[in-house]
């Protein structure tokens, strides 16, 4: 697998307790994987400042070179991406969840898999093998189970925190390691011009009622599989059928009022 | 035929001596350029070898006393030696005099002998089981063949056949002690012992200075190597400190992770850093293994990599990081060399290099890194411990007398009693002090010793700033880890402060009659020196001086004082967490219950956690400053209004 073309994407994280930058959680997983996968052959790329000081811990897990499409932090990272990565020939291109600092929507992964039009798999944590331009990998799902999936080349991958963690960075090959600013036009992101950055507020979390009387059943309720029950399998329904139930579900939940 | 055969072995050996000497330094030259004084040290190293070294051997008057009369009595019978046998001063006063040296050499080397009989397991076998042998047949050979100078025995007495049994006594004892001295033989510890005193890096250690912080790496310098990689990488006077090991195994016996069964023994480490040195497999090491790891299996040379993380090298990577610091192997050395150094140097290149400090150590960095303390605590947290408290900030006041340094402890619940007792102290002496607050950071000893310099330096020089700002007299702080740094190790990056650790500062407080003190209640107390305190700075006085102000008589455990056995709890031990057999803390546990006292006292936060951590039943463990603000008897305490207050309360 050593000559898979692997590139992942790197941002700038905030620790949680104290904010300051370091690398990404997520990211940083995401770089193990690669570094597993293609070795020195690796390439890491951001979009955003060169000179920034928290790019070297990524350098620190050994890259050589970490390229930077140069752009400020009220530009679009989307389309810098989208056109590198649709013209560097890369088959696989890893990313995060969510980023750490900016607007962390969550989105990019998403919208760049739309936009390079290549499959994206949520939540992946190994490539267990490719052939003939078809990769076998490993997705997480909830309560520690894995699906298997077989994925055509090139496609987008998220890592979150089910993959392998991260390795040590190391202050000597961080400081040896090129920061290298790659020419990118540089789009303005329409949706930091026109809005403003406020804190997120804290989602509301649903209420967790726990029924188990015994031990066996909260150790059951913790590691089986969500039974669901009252849901519904649509199959071989035409398109209006599908949306329609789809709808009153939303109705249903309250989503949709 | 003596008179032909004696000078030519004599002169043959002492060639064979110089060449094996020239060998090998040029060996010791392979490491990395040092800064010595090259005549100074050679001036100073008899001075050093019979007072400093002795010093320390003295210890073990059994083998002071052996070593002086044997060590002593060699010299003196070589030098005559040459001068009776080698250029033939066939003088009658030199003959009984070479007579005196070679008795004198036979009866030092008959105890040497007697302990090799049944040598304890810490003492190296193979080529050193010989090693008596060789010197009481240098000694008889020469003491025989010398009668005949001193007029005792006609000049042909014995024939040829004495003189043939001569000439081979002789021949086997010089082979021993004249070029096996310079060939890598028992005796190399004479000739490279003698100029490591010479050449020592820390040469503040003799005539009774001391020298503990660990030397800085050039961090701007981008092409200076980051710690050890190969035995070259060491500077060259490090490498000739190797090479004067004795290999007495006085550290082996006090290494707390060989104790423990961790995979160290610091004499192996040295004899292996020799083999890098000079080349080859550790399968001629003839002492106790690193626990757990066969011999023979490890090799190396000088310019190979000393750890490979894939597979064996020299030395395995877990040895390096069994290490606690505690420093009870440079304590023991008598030949003073410096085992910690080495391991820091060789922990820098793998985490610096490679990433790869074990276990949480990684973690641990990495929340330095971004939040100034080892468990990745809220920065803003720091001064929650004394929400209630209303310390003076030094933002506030800017001048101070005591600038009281907190440390992390600050974030770990057990500490914030230590550290509320030592505030009610300092309140009640009325001492004018104040804290950094949210402005202190950690004082990067656990970043230095995993090996971390960078965030060392970082945390360092960013701390070094912030004191910059204010006047202060004094540092004092209840952690000697921070004391060590703070007073030891800041002085290379620009920061010269006058530190004391709390117990010290109370000593002076008590002895200045500032504080009133009533007398301990409860049962019988021991005191656990603190290796960063005792071994480190010499304090052993004052805690004990504390401890005896508040009427406690200290039950002295068999390992106290500069013998006290470490916790286990330095050098990031429990961070980098190697497996042994039992744990460090169990058994300095077993040396307290040893003097049946209810109650242990500490001085260092790390040694309270890692004593507390040892399953019950178990003697309390209580830091000095709790134990005196448990008897301290505050003046006219509003005695109504607090019982009012506590029944309101209720």
């Amino acid at each position: 697998m050593t000559n898979l073309q692997v590139i992942t994407l790197v941002s700038v994280g905030a620790h949680p307790t104290s904010g300051r930058p370091r690398r990404a959680e997520q990211d940083a997983r995401a770089v193990e994987l690669g570094l597993r996968l293609a070795g020195e052959h690796l390439q890491v790329l951001h979009a955003g400042d060169a000179e920034s000081e928290a790019l070297r811990s990524y350098l620190g897990m050994g890259l050589g070179e970490l390229g930077v499409l140069q752009q400020s932090a009220a530009d679009d990272a989307l389309p810098v991406l989208a056109d590198y990565l649709s013209g560097c020939g890369a088959q696989l291109v890893l990313t995060g969840t969510q980023a750490e600092t900016g607007e962390g929507s969550g989105m990019l992964p998403y919208l760049l898999a739309e936009r390079l039009g290549w499959p994206l798999v949520v939540g992946l944590v190994e490539v267990e093998q490719v052939d003939h331009g078809i990769a076998q990998v490993l997705q997480a799902l909830p309560r520690g189970q894995r699906r298997r999936l077989r994925v055509r080349l090139p496609f987008l991958a998220s890592v979150d925190n089910a993959a392998p963690v991260a390795r040590q960075s190391a202050f000597g090959p961080a400081r040896r390691g090129n920061l290298e600013a790659l020419p990118a036009a540089a789009q303005a992101d329409p949706l930091l011009t026109a809005a403003q950055f406020q804190p997120a507020r804290p989602r509301p979390k649903r209420l967790k009622v726990i029924k188990a009387k015994t031990g066996a059943e909260r150790m059951k309720a913790a590691t089986a599989k969500a039974a669901g029950g009252s849901g519904q399998v649509l199959k071989d329904v035409s398109p209006e059928a599908g949306a329609e139930a789809i709808f009153n579900l939303l109705i249903e939940e309250g989503v949709l009022r | 035929m003596l008179n032909t055969l004696l000078p030519i072995l004599l002169f043959a050996a002492l060639a064979l001596a110089v060449i094996g000497a020239a060998k090998r330094f040029l060996m010791w030259r392979r490491g990395r350029p040092a800064q010595v004084d090259w005549l100074g040290g050679l001036l100073a190293m008899p001075r050093r070898y019979m007072v400093d070294l002795h010093h320390v051997v003295a210890r073990d008057k059994y083998i002071a006393n052996t070593h002086v009369a044997t060590a002593g009595g060699f010299v003196l019978a070589a030098v005559l030696a040459i001068l009776v046998h080698g250029f033939g001063l066939q003088n009658r006063i030199l003959g009984f005099a070479l007579l005196g040296a070679t008795a004198l050499m036979f009866v030092g080397a008959l105890f040497v002998a007697k302990r090799r009989l049944d040598p304890p397991s810490r003492l190296s076998k193979g080529p050193w089981m010989r090693l008596p042998k060789s010197l009481l047949m240098f000694s008889v050979s020469f003491f025989i063949a010398t009668l005949p100078v001193a007029g005792v025995l006609p000049a042909d007495f014995g024939g040829w056949f004495l003189a043939l049994l001569l000439t081979i006594g002789v021949a086997w004892g010089v082979s021993e002690l004249f070029f096996g001295m310079t060939w890598g033989g028992p005796m190399k510890h004479a000739f490279a012992g003698a100029l490591h005193l010479a050449w020592h890096r820390r040469s503040e250690r003799f005539g009774g200075g001391r020298s503990t912080g660990l030397k800085a790496l050039n961090l701007a310098d981008p092409k200076a190597p980051l710690g050890v990689e190969k035995p070259t990488d060491f500077t060259w006077n490090q490498l000739l400190g190797f090479d004067a090991c004795v290999q007495c195994g006085k550290c082996e016996a006090a290494c707390p992770a060989f104790a423990a069964g961790q995979p160290l023994n610091p004499k192996k480490l040295i004899q292996d850093m020799v083999v890098g040195l000079a080349g080859g497999t550790d399968a001629k090491f003839a002492g106790s293994p690193y626990p757990g790891k066969a011999i023979g299996e490890h090799s190396g040379g000088p310019h190979l990599p000393i750890v490979n993380l894939n597979g064996k090298a020299l030395v395995d990577a877990e040895t390096l990081w069994s290490c606690t610091t505690c420093r009870a192997c440079v304590e023991e050395c008598p030949m003073m060399i410096e085992h910690v150094d080495a391991i820091v140097d060789m922990r820098r290149h793998l985490t610096l290099e490679k990433g790869a400090t074990p276990n949480k150590g990684a973690e641990v960095l990495d929340n330095l890194i971004a939040t100034d303390n080892p468990g990745g605590f809220n920065p803003g947290g720091r001064l929650n411990w004394a929400a209630d408290l209303n310390l003076p900030l030094m933002s506030d006041k800017q001048r101070v007398d005591v600038l009281f340094w907190v440390g992390d402890g600050a974030f770990d619940m057990r500490n914030q009693r230590t550290l509320r007792a030592f505030v009610k102290v300092l309140k009640a002496a009325k001492v004018d002090f104040a804290v950094l607050g949210l402005e202190e950071r950690d004082s990067g000893d656990v970043a230095r010793r995993l090996g971390d310099e960078a965030t060392f330096q970082l945390l360092a020089k960013r701390n070094i700033a912030t004191l910059a700002r204010y006047q202060f007299k004094r540092i004092v702080t209840c952690d000697p880890h921070s004391f060590h740094v703070l007073k030891n190790e800041y002085g290379e990056l620009g920061g010269r402060y006058q530190v004391l650790h709390h117990s010290t500062y109370m000593d002076e407080l008590i002895s200045g009659q500032k504080l009133n003190l009533g007398t301990h209640k409860g049962g019988s107390v021991t005191y656990h020196d603190p290796c960063y305190l005792g071994r480190y700075n010499g304090e052993y006085e004052a805690p004990r001086n504390v401890l005896n102000a508040i009427g406690i008589e200290v039950k002295e455990m068999q390992r106290s004082g500069f013998r006290s056995r470490c916790c286990g709890g330095g050098g990031g031990a429990p961070i980098t967490d190697i497996p042994g057999k039992q744990r460090i803390p169990d058994m300095r546990m077993v040396d307290i219950k040893e003097t049946a006292a209810e109650l242990v006292a500490v001085g260092c936060p790390q040694c309270t956690a890692m004593l507390e951590g040892v399953v019950g039943p178990r003697p309390e463990v209580k830091d000095i400053a709790e134990l005196v603000a448990d008897v301290l008897i505050e003046q006219a305490p509003p005695v109504k209004a607090a019982s009012q207050a506590a029944a309101e309360v209720l």
